[in-house]
């Protein structure tokens, strides 16, 4: 009898990422990345800037396809499915982007009810209903009649997330959700991106470099640099880490494994040289 | 041998940004099909467009004819054929200046909006967003542009020429003393149906097409930062020009037969 296959719809690996390179540019971002995510859990990828954390999510999202290697959502294969059931799949996933890319042109109910209006034909009287439901779930019902311009960020953010959540996705990711944000909207995200994996039993993804509150809240941290995981485990885990990749990401060392300098050549001779 | 290179990749780039255009456009044709359903949409942009688009038409409308009649009469008065002056008013209006002006307005007001609100939905994650809800922005927010472009300009055209005739009447009629039966009576004789309008029709649904097409591939394919949203604005702009202008010598001289 067959195993079932790993990111199987009856497997408990929703993502399964094998051997993964990518490359932007001309520049390698991905270098043979392996890892696979837990459904029902919060996971947290982690990493400095220009790691290649929120490629990752392009990658899940079918948004970038590898150069090499598998990437498996769901028991599907992302990179070789049709636009179509790339579609289907995406129904079933939301992406909160860092700025929430609310519509500016539609007020903060009409955002959130854009994916049922586009998605379903549910009746006025029940698309309300389900909407006020989600902006209730965010503390932003009252805010309803607003303008995205109207709104401070940390608002704006969770009105992205009522709109991530309208349509009851199996899995949410969070690109980078505490940038920006004042300690209380920080609070506010963490604590909502938590009850929300716990409520509605969805896998979240949350990929970030602020260590405390993400480590606060997700199950399993992955830390990511270079191109490859450098390191993983329960955030406990990752924060006891030995390793200098590690140890110099969680504790802010402005030097170690990776450098302050950008690379050049040597400082005497460029301050002598009169090229610019 | 540089020079030769650097010509080569400009040649090159053309011919592949033109390449690029023309999916869009293919694209973006397909997904009208499905804009049937949801006509709102198109609704919506036709007033975004087009009666957003409307006074800076009337107004240029109204001066293009009094500045046509001031000069026509001028010149007409001359040879003693002062009283076909609305047969010229509305002749140079209706074949040219209504389909050319109102285009060359409808680039600069209207495709310089429709580019930077494209490109600006593109560098703040809008389009992506909207692709990850699987919604095609294609079908959602450019399909609806592009038909709502289309449908305005030849209305707007229509609208230009008529105030511009409004303008002819008033200062030839009005200031030069013309006679206003001989004015309205040369020019119903003199401006045929096929002809002229329809021919004017023609050049301003082209020109819709053109420049609306322009307006939202370029928004589309902005570089998504504050710089390449300006950019692309100003290509907008200039390439709508140059096409209208190009198109307008190419369409006159099929419908003419001259050349």
């Amino acid at each position: 009898m067959n195993q079932p296959r790993t990111g199987a719809p009856d497997s408990d690996i929703l993502v399964d990422i094998r051997d993964v390179n990518l490359s932007l540019g001309g520049r390698q971002i991905l270098k043979g990345i392996t890892f696979s995510i837990q459904r029902g859990k919060v996971t947290a990828i982690m990493g400095g800037s220009g790691s290649g954390k929120t490629t990752l999510l392009n990658l899940f999202g079918g948004r970038l396809k590898p150069n090499t290697g598998q990437v498996i959502v769901d028991g599907q294969s992302v990179p070789d499915l049709k636009t179509k059931e790339l579609y289907e799949l995406r129904k079933r996933m939301a992406l909160l982007f860092q700025t929430g890319a609310l519509f500016t042109d539609l007020s903060v109910f009409e955002n959130v009810a854009f994916p049922i209006r586009e998605h379903t034909r549910l009746s006025e009287s029940i698309l309300r209903k389900v909407v006020l439901m989600k902006l209730e779930t965010v503390g932003l019902r009252g805010a309803r009649r607003l303008m995205p311009s109207e709104l401070s960020g940390g608002m704006a953010r969770r009105v992205a997330l009522a709109r991530a959540i309208v349509m009851e996705p199996m899995m949410i990711m969070y690109d980078e959700p505490f940038t920006g944000l004042d300690p209380i909207s920080k609070g506010v995200i963490a604590k909502l991106i938590r009850e929300l994996n716990q409520s509605l039993g969805i896998t979240s993804i949350v990929v970030s470099h602020d260590v405390p509150e993400t480590c606060s809240i997700s199950d399993y941290a992955y830390l990511i640099g270079d191109g490859r995981i450098i390191g993983q485990g329960t955030p406990a885990e990752v924060q006891q880490s030995n390793s200098d990749y590690v140890r110099q990401f969680m504790d802010g060392l402005p030097e170690g494994p990776v450098p302050y300098q950008y690379p050049a050549g040597d400082y005497v001779e460029d301050l002598m040289s009169s090229a610019a | 041998m540089n020079t030769l290179r650097v010509l080569g990749a400009i040649v090159v780039n053309s011919v592949e940004r033109l390449g690029r255009a023309s999916l869009f456009l293919y694209e973006v044709l397909l997904s009208s099909w499905e804009l049937l359903r949801r006509f709102y949409l198109v609704v919506q942009q036709v007033y975004a467009v087009g009666v957003l688009t409307l006074l800076i038409i009337l107004v240029s409308g109204l001066f293009v004819g009094m500045v046509l009649g001031l000069q026509g009469y001028n010149t007409l008065v001359k040879f003693g054929s002062a009283n076909s002056l609305g047969l010229l008013v509305a002749l140079s209006l209706v074949r040219e200046l209504g389909p050319v002006v109102t285009a060359l307005l409808f680039a600069g007001r209207a495709g310089s909006a429709l580019t930077a609100e494209i490109g600006l939905m593109k560098a703040t994650e809008q389009i992506a967003g909207m692709e990850m809800m699987a919604v095609n922005p294609i079908t959602r927010v450019i399909a609806p542009r592009f038909l709502g472009g289309v449908i305005a300009m030849p209305l707007l055209a229509a609208l230009f020429s008529a105030i511009g005739v409004l303008g002819g009447h008033l200062v030839g009629v009005g200031l030069l003393g013309v006679d206003a039966g001989a004015f309205w009576s040369q020019m119903q004789a003199g401006v045929d149906f096929r002809d002229d309008i329809m021919n004017g029709v023609v050049k301003s649904v082209v020109f819709g097409v053109v420049c609306t097409w322009i307006a939202v591939f370029e928004g589309y394919d902005a570089v998504p930062t504050s710089e390449g949203v300006a950019s692309a604005t100003n290509r907008t702009v200039v390439y709508s020009s140059l096409a209208v202008l190009g198109l307008d010598f190419i369409l006159t001289a099929l419908t003419l037969g001259e050349v």
